[in-house]
C-alpha cells in the first residue's frame, strides 16, 4: 500500500501536469462549447495521471498511445508527458479459438453423463464466472486485453491508486472552484 | 496444491505460484469499498467477488471522473484558467 507520503506527492504531481494541459486550453473563449471544454478537462487529467507514471505500467502507456492515435492530442500529450509518443499498432490476437475450445470441453463433461456431483458443477460454474469477470475486468483496464493473470491483478491495482487520485484531485478542485465562484458572486 | 505450477521451469523467469495471486487479489480487496462478506469461504467464491467489486469500482470512478469533468467545464468557464482566480484555486489545493 503506498504511504501517505507517496499519495500526496502522486496528488501533486497529477496536478501539475493537470494544470499544464488544461493551460493550452486557457483559451477557453466564448466560442468553445461546454462539450468541448469538458473533454478538454477530461482528457488533460487523463494524461496526467497516466503520465504520473512514466511509462512504467502498461495501462497507462496503452491510455497516453491510445489518445495519440488522435493527431489533434499530440500537442497535449507532448505538453504533459514531456516526450513525443509514437503511435503502437495493437495486436489485436484472435483469441476465440482458444475460447471454443474450453467451451466445447466443458459441454463434453456435461454430456458424457458421467455422475457429476454437485459440488463439481458449482466449481465449474465458479471457474466461468471467473473467467468472463476477468473478461470484463481486461476490457476495463487500458491494455488489459493482452495481459496475463498475473500482470493485470498488478496493473488493475495501480489503476485504481491511480483513478483514485483522478477523483480526489478533481473533486477538490471543483470544490475550490465552486467556493470561489460563490464567493466572488456575493 | 500451492507447488502444482511452478514445477514448469521452461516458460518465464518468475515462477506462478498460488500463493502470489492470493497475495495480489488480496491487496486488490483492501483497496474495494466494504463488500458484504460471503459466507462461503471458497477461494473461487471470493475471487469472483473481489473481481465483480473490481469491475463495479472501476465503472464508478471512471463515472466520477466524467461528472466532475462536466461539473467542472461548466465552474471553470467562469475562470480563466490563467488569471489570478485561477491562482487562488491552485493554493487551495
Amino acid at each position: 500500500m503506498k504511504s501517505r507520503m507517496q499519495n500526496s506527492s502522486l496528488k501533486q504531481e497529477f496536478l501539475k501536469n493537470w494544470i499544464k494541459g488544461l493551460q493550452l486550453h486557457a483559451n477557453f473563449n466564448k466560442n468553445t462549447t461546454i462539450l468541448e471544454r469538458r473533454k478538454a478537462i477530461k482528457l488533460s487529467a487523463d494524461i496526467a495521471i497516466a503520465s504520473t507514471r512514466n511509462s512504467t505500467t502498461r495501462w497507462s502507456r496503452a491510455l497516453i498511445a491510445d489518445a495519440s492515435r488522435d493527431e489533434s492530442n499530440k500537442t497535449l500529450i507532448e505538453k504533459i508527458s514531456g516526450r513525443d509518443v509514437p503511435h503502437k499498432a495493437s495486436f489485436g490476437l484472435i483469441r476465440c479459438s482458444k475460447k471454443i475450445l474450453k467451451r466445447s470441453r466443458v459441454a463434453r463433461e456435461v454430456r458424457a453423463k458421467k455422475a457429476v456431483s454437485p459440488s463439481v458443477v458449482a466449481s465449474l460454474i465458479a471457474k466461468k464466472l471467473v473467467k468472463s469477470r476477468t473478461r470484463v475486468l481486461k476490457r476495463l483496464v487500458p491494455g488489459g486485453e493482452d495481459m496475463d493473470e498475473i500482470s493485470l491483478i498488478k496493473e488493475t491495482i495501480d489503476y485504481i491508486v491511480s483513478l483514485r487520485v483522478q477523483v480526489d484531485v478533481m473533486g477538490r478542485m471543483a470544490k475550490a472552484a465552486d467556493r470561489l465562484i460563490r464567493s466572488t458572486s456575493l | 496444491m500451492s507447488g502444482r505450477r511452478s514445477r514448469q521451469p521452461s516458460s518465464s523467469n518468475t515462477r506462478i505460484t498460488d500463493e502470489q495471486i492470493i497475495e495480489l487479489v488480496s491487496k486488490l480487496h483492501q483497496l474495494l469499498p466494504e463488500i458484504r462478506n460471503s459466507t462461503r469461504r471458497s477461494n473461487k467464491a471470493s475471487a469472483n467477488k473481489v473481481l465483480e467489486e473490481t469491475c463495479n469500482y472501476i465503472r464508478n470512478l471512471n463515472k466520477e471522473v466524467d461528472d466532475l469533468s462536466q461539473r467542472l467545464s461548466q465552474l471553470l468557464s467562469t475562470i480563466e484558467v490563467n488569471s489570478p482566480e485561477a491562482a487562488i484555486i491552485r493554493s487551495l489545493i
